[in-house]
């Protein structure tokens, strides 16, 4: 009985044992020791047992059974190079000094956020509502060749004109330029000059952005050798006169699909993007020096 | 007495399973899904993983969602890779289109149609040569046409192979045997031609363990082998 007893409390005490040294055992003793599924520690970072061998089949085209363990040495070899050099980079803080590298980086973190929005295809409505608010994209654009009078009014020399005048002067400047009158005479005439806003070949947005609004959106009006109404700006009345216009020439929706779908995968990315950039500067701790905004 | 005896066998399970854990991982992948312990002690391990985290997409029976073209993972039809547990953990870690850089991205279904790239009767014609593949009911005609946009045109081809029999590499299914992840109607074959395909799988790597993901990788490979 005694001898039982006794098994019984030896074999107790090995249970607990077993059971302690399991249960409060450190992780990792060793730091050393490559953890199981890895192949490699390289200055702790792991190298993945299923990295190695998917790189070896892929390297050599063979399952990994097949591949002769030189080869398989070499391949780690080769990956456990590549991780030294990684983590040079950021040691030598690559982010920081390279723009390339910078630009991989954000472009990494944007794949990652936008992956799931291309898991669900656009429909056709939405392409088309797409080409339609874009169509200006989708073509040719459209150019202009004009002359810009303007007639200060203060008048040219003589004698005080107001702006009732101008428009009366400039209206026959108009009248006479409709008849066949030459530039050079009208101009002479009635005191107008070039304004030097446009000259040459003007494509239509640097034509909205030298002429303004306002005269941009009369010029839109007329065709080949039309003279435009006078119009009142804020540094005079203005005569539009279009030697040549080329309007843009819009491409019809069936003949852009592939660009359309293009565009629109890129541009439906940009919410999520940007609702990633609120979530990571909510979580941030931005300070600006006094004087700087953003 | 019986206090030790339960202490014993605590020690004695908590052992096991930890031996049974790290062998998971230690065991040569290309051998681990042959050793029946591992592989119950896997499956144990993976059930309410999958439950929590697959089953929203694959479906509780893993048979798949036609709906986000989930597949089948029950079958011996894969996607990517040749259905080892090497292959299915790759996939689990680093997913399908997921932003991940290693993940399985070579390319994608094309939007033939939205992109105006085949016209609705060019696709209707492929639609009936793939019937005609699967041995189901076809417009012998149209599907002859349907060939020669296959292979020509449309370049189906160049990514399901000439035979249709799909490629791995690229996520390309096998058009031949009637094994379809977003349906096998016409409508549906109409739709994954006319709007593409995109599916976008996860990837699991920093989710989870690498031990949890081996064992959900032996787990897929037990199921769909049977």
């Amino acid at each position: 009985m005694r001898t039982l007893v006794a098994l019984a409390l030896v074999a107790g005490l090995a249970g607990l044992g077993v059971a302690g040294a399991v249960l409060f055992r450190p992780f990792d003793r060793t730091p050393t020791a490559v953890p199981p599924g890895d192949v490699a520690l390289v200055n702790g970072a792991p190298i993945l047992t299923n990295d190695f061998m998917i790189e070896v089949e892929a390297v050599e085209g063979q399952p990994f059974a097949d591949v002769a363990p030189a080869v398989r040495a070499r391949i780690l070899h080769e990956m456990i190079d590549e991780e030294l050099m990684v983590q040079r980079a950021l040691a030598l803080d690559l982010p920081e000094q390279d723009t390339g590298v910078r630009a991989s980086l954000v472009g990494g973190v944007k794949a990652l956020v936008t992956a799931p929005i291309q898991a669900e295809p656009p429909t056709d409505d939405e392409l088309r509502a797409y080409y339609a608010a874009h169509r200006g994209h989708y073509g040719t654009k459209g150019s202009m060749t004009l002359t810009d009078l303007v007639l200060h009014v203060g008048g040219s020399g003589d004698a005080p004109q107001s702006v009732s005048q101008a428009l009366a002067d400039a209206a026959q400047a108009a009248y006479e330029l409709r008849s066949g009158a030459a530039l050079d005479t009208v101009e002479q005439h009635f005191g107008m000059a070039d304004s030097g806003k446009v000259s040459g070949v003007e494509q239509d947005f640097a034509a909205k952005a030298h002429l303004g609004a306002k005269l941009y959106a009369v010029a839109l009006t007329l065709g080949d050798g039309q003279v435009s109404e006078p119009i009142a700006d804020a540094d005079g009345v203005h005569l539009l006169v279009m030697q040549h216009r080329q309007a843009p020439i819009f491409t019809d929706y069936d003949a852009v699909r592939n660009n359309v779908y293009a565009d629109y995968a890129l541009a439906r990315q940009t919410p999520a993007e940007r609702a990633n950039l609120r979530l990571l500067r909510r979580k941030a701790d931005i300070v600006l020096a006094p004087g700087q905004s953003e | 007495m019986l206090a030790l005896i339960l202490c014993v066998g605590f020690g004695v399970m908590q052992l096991r399973r930890t031996w049974l854990q790290r062998s998971l991982l230690t065991t040569p992948v290309a051998e681990v899904a042959s050793h029946r312990e591992l592989v119950r002690f896997a499956v144990a391990q993976a059930r309410p993983l999958f439950a929590h985290d697959c089953a929203s997409c694959h479906g509780a029976d893993m048979k798949g969602r036609i709906s986000t073209g989930a597949p089948d993972l029950t079958d011996k039809n894969w996607l990517y890779g040749d259905g080892s547990v090497l292959q299915i953990e790759r996939t689990i870690l680093y997913g399908v289109r997921s932003g991940h850089k290693k993940t399985h991205d070579v390319t994608e279904m094309p939007a033939f149609g939205q992109r105006g790239q085949l016209d609705e009767a060019a696709i209707d014609n492929v639609v009936q040569y793939l019937l005609e593949l699967n041995g189901r009911p076809h417009d012998a005609q149209a599907a002859a046409l349907g060939t020669e946009v296959f292979n020509g045109a449309s370049s189906c081809g160049d990514c399901h192979g000439p035979d249709a029999r799909g490629n791995s590499d690229y996520g390309a299914p096998d058009l031949t045997i009637n094994v379809w992840d977003y349906g096998g109607s016409p409508q549906a074959l109409r739709d994954s031609i006319y709007y593409g395909r995109h599916g976008v799988m996860p990837a699991w790597s920093g989710k989870l363990t690498l031990g949890q993901i081996r064992a959900l990788s032996i787990y897929v490979y037990a199921v769909s082998h049977g």
